[in-house]
């Protein structure tokens, strides 16, 4: 991997996030509603609303409040939430925090549940094991989360009493709190990774179990152990972690439902309560973060694939 | 000076029944110490006192500061800062006496002006503050001594000492009134009886007990916890769970699923609380009151309380008070009568009826509910109604007083007249149908200015007989506040005005977890 080619890379990740910033930008100056009106309230006056729109520059060129805007950001400032009157970029930057704390124990989980029962699914193939994992995983990809979460609240919490149904309390406050408030949360998003991933590792494992490659080592007389974890499964699981990064988009949007539900305050849903109030610098910030971080998730497991991988060259 | 208490003009047979059982259930002393967990299911926003816009954000500063007067869940006034107050014959100047030795939380005293300087930012229309269209008709304020603030009003005013209980109506010190105003947005400097202890606009904010409250005896509880539930299903969860002690605002699938659960309280008060289907009154064809009265006849309002409030609520009668007000006039409720619908629509022009689009916000739900009923109810007399939902802020800002034909949903005001001067009068501030009505104006201003029961009575009196004729809106339904908490807290009791909620005559009693 030459040097020319990660900054190449960098590039990119750049030129994306300028095009995401003017397509965000555009988007929250068609959405109808008045910033300042949306930030005084039904009770502005018409001289204090435009006293307002003066101070934000409201009444400036689009293109000079894009400007503006976009010159905060490179200096680390996003602007001011319409809706609580403080900085969106901190407030934000915690809130995708939750998110990636939510993401990263929910892959953890799964990456330690999810190759084993591949594993066992492809070298028990068409075997009772195989069917169960079969069964679990394609429940687990058709049910949304909004089940999983309910079901899990009203057995575990509600009705067993074994975890707290709901709500955040920072590991930082209290660690066993935290993280016992975590557990249900992890386990809803990762059960339908755990689906996903263990499927792609099963037929992928199956496929390379039947290469040449495999046989020739096998006629060497290499142990099925060897085989299997020192040649088959490193080439199985390469395009596991093409997954895993996908899957980190699915986790920064898609787990709103399971915040919602679980009362936990992460970055999907800071944005939607941003659309809903028509907050345009929080949702400003929100999508141009989400957008970074998926695309510094997507840049690591490019790398990542080509560490683990030496055929593959980039340049 | 004539002098006034709040029995001169507004007592109510309910409040007088109701003091003899609350002075005894408050005989047996309150516990001490402990820390509740409220639950309220939208951010608080806001913490600035005077710029407070939805329920939990009332919540946040009615612990942290205090009004001159309070609300008591009668809907009677009670004094708050202000030990008491009296106005002149002509009920046009109002002289609030202050308690003495009052300290803001941080240290410098109370005094009357600080209640000047509030009450200029509450009218200083540069600071936008949702209180100056509730905090009456007031012309000018002035400390008269350290602890006598004179309000002079621009028109009399009978129901003063119940508008300076508004939830925005806060009292601030007046150095940051006049100062910094916008460092209230992330500190706390009140009288209230809790001080801010953090505040996380999204998850949590928390309060303390204030060793300097004026009342040495409240609060009772050391610590307030308020969580930010968006799922209603997951604030029952944490309820039934024991994780939460009390939920301020329960919907009613989630009322019923608590009725039967053990140690869990639901909690019910019948409300002023409404939706309204509001009419453009000056554009067509809803400009012709006889329009009006034929959609609202095709209304049949038992249905739309079992369906709109899922049968936690009372019907309607088209007029802005219900039996939850004072001075509420029990008119025979309006019934559906599909035939004379149709004879009226035929005596305006429109034998065929017409078509229309009434648009509702997303928020909260019961309007979409209530516009769909009311399209299945007018199509009876050939009347299309084409439904429009949309984003509570588009709606705010593009249907909101502009419309001709959209649903509303308000929060019960403390008076009659609160409600009428915000709503209906040609100069209400939310005039949102439009309506001029000078005969209703003239009642509901010479009611406002006179203190005599019987005569007031009989001038609101006219004044819902006049909307009820005229039907500047539909109002089919009014709500009950549901809330709901757990069976070791005492002393909570629902505010049928939802925006209120004295959380410091609440305790815990031991049965309640220890938290620390």
């Amino acid at each position: 991997m030459s040097p020319n080619y990660l900054l190449k890379r960098l590039l990119m990740i750049v030129y994306t996030l300028f095009i995401v910033s003017l397509v965000v930008f555009a988007i929250t100056q068609v959405l109808p509603a008045d910033a300042a009106v949306m930030m005084l309230g039904e009770n502005a006056t018409d001289q204090a609303l435009e006293a307002l729109r003066q101070q934000m520059g409201l009444n400036d060129p689009i293109w000079l409040q894009y400007l503006h805007w976009l010159g905060g950001i490179l200096h680390g400032d996003f602007g001011q939430s319409l809706r609580t009157g403080q900085p969106v970029g901190p407030a934000m930057l915690q809130a995708l925090g939750r998110s990636l704390l939510l993401a990263v124990l929910s892959i953890a989980q799964m990456l330690v549940l999810a190759i084993p029962l591949g594993v066992l699914a492809a070298i028990r193939r068409g075997k009772l094991a195989d069917m169960i994992v079969s069964l679990i995983s394609y429940a687990g990809v058709s049910l949304p989360e909004f089940v999983t979460a309910t079901l899990a609240v009203l057995f575990v919490a509600d009705w067993a009493k074994l975890l707290p149904p709901t709500g955040y309390v920072p590991l930082t406050e209290n660690f066993l709190d935290g993280l016992a408030h975590l557990i249900l949360p992890v386990c809803v998003v990762s059960i339908i990774l755990i689906a996903h991933v263990s499927r792609m590792v099963r037929s992928e494992l199956v496929d390379v179990l039947h290469t040449d490659y495999i046989r020739a080592a096998r006629l060497k007389g290499l142990s099925t152990s060897r085989v299997l974890f020192g040649h088959a499964l490193r080439n199985a699981l390469l395009p596991t972690i093409t997954v895993v990064a996908l899957d980190v988009g699915y986790l920064l949007g898609g787990i709103i439902v399971v915040e919602e539900i679980f009362a936990l305050p992460g970055i999907g849903r800071q944005l939607i309560v941003a659309i809903q109030t028509r907050d345009l610098p929080a949702i400003q910030a929100g999508v141009l973060l989400m957008a970074a971080t998926y695309s510094i998730v997507n840049f690591a497991a490019d790398i990542l694939y080509a560490w683990l991988d030496k055929r593959i060259q980039y340049d | 000076m004539l002098k006034l208490n709040r029995r001169h003009f507004l007592a109510s047979t309910a409040a007088i029944l109701a003091t003899p059982a609350i002075g005894f259930a408050q005989a047996a002393a309150p516990a001490k110490g402990g820390t509740l967990r409220i639950s309220v299911d939208q951010a608080a926003s806001v913490i600035h006192p005077l710029l407070t816009r939805v329920n939990p954000e009332y919540m946040v500063t009615e612990l942290l500061y205090s009004n001159l007067t309070r609300l008591k869940v009668d809907m009677s006034v009670e004094p708050d800062l202000a030990e008491s107050w009296s106005a002149n014959d002509a009920l046009t100047e109002w002289t609030f006496k202050l308690r003495s030795g009052v300290k803001f939380h941080d240290g410098s005293p109370l005094t009357a002006n600080d209640v000047v300087q509030s009450f200029k930012a509450i009218l200083d229309p540069k600071n936008a503050s949702p209180a100056l269209n509730n905090v009456g008709p007031i012309a000018d304020v002035i400390a008269a001594d350290p602890l006598t603030a004179v309000f002079k009003l621009s028109t009399p005013y009978a129901d003063f000492p119940v508008a300076t209980a508004y939830t925005v109506a806060r009292i601030i010190p007046a150095s940051i009134a006049t100062g910094d105003f916008k460092k209230l947005s992330t500190t706390a400097v009140g009288t209230g009886p809790f001080k801010l202890v953090s505040y996380e606009p999204d998850r949590l904010i928390v309060v303390e007990r204030n060793p300097d409250y004026y009342d040495p005896k409240r609060p009772y509880l050391d610590r307030v916890e308020i969580q930010v539930f968006p799922d209603t299903s997951a604030q029952t969860s944490a309820l039934l769970a024991g994780d939460i002690d009390i939920i301020s605002t329960v919907q009613p699938t989630e009322y019923l699923r608590m009725k039967d659960a053990q140690g869990v309280n639901p909690l019910r008060v019948p409300s002023g609380q409404f939706c309204n289907i509001n009419f453009g009154c000056d554009t067509k064809p809803f400009n012709d009151a006889r329009v009006r009265r034929a959609l609202a006849l095709t209304v049949d309002r038992q249905a739309m309380v079992d369906f709109v409030t899922e049968g936690f609520g009372t019907p309607g009668n088209d007029t802005a008070l219900n039996s939850s007000y004072h001075f509420y006039a029990d008119l025979p409720l309006r019934q559906a009568n599909i035939e004379e619908a149709k004879k009226l629509l035929a005596e305006a022009g429109y034998p065929n009826g017409f078509e229309a689009t009434l648009i509702a916000s997303d928020k909260p739900s019961q309007r979409t509910q209530l516009a769909v009923a009311l399209r299945e109810m007018a199509k009876e007399a050939g009347i299309n109604i084409n439904v429009q939902t949309m984003p509570h802020a588009t709606y705010l800002e593009q249907v909101w007083k502009k419309g001709s034909f959209y649903v509303g949903f308000y929060n019960m005001q403390p008076t009659a007249d609160a409600i009428f001067k915000l709503l209906y009068t040609s100069d209400a501030a939310w005039n949102e149908t439009r309506w001029n009505n000078a005969a209703f104006d003239k009642v509901v201003n010479e009611a406002r200015g006179i203190t005599d029961e019987a005569k007031r009575k009989e001038l609101y009196a006219a004044a819902q007989k006049l909307m009820n004729e005229e039907v500047p809106s539909i109002i089919p339904v009014f709500f009950d506040v549901l809330a709901a908490k757990r069976d070791w807290v005492a002393g909570f009791e629902v505010h049928p005005r939802a925006s209120v909620f004295r959380l410091d005559y609440v305790s815990l009693t031991d049965k309640a977890p220890k938290r620390s």
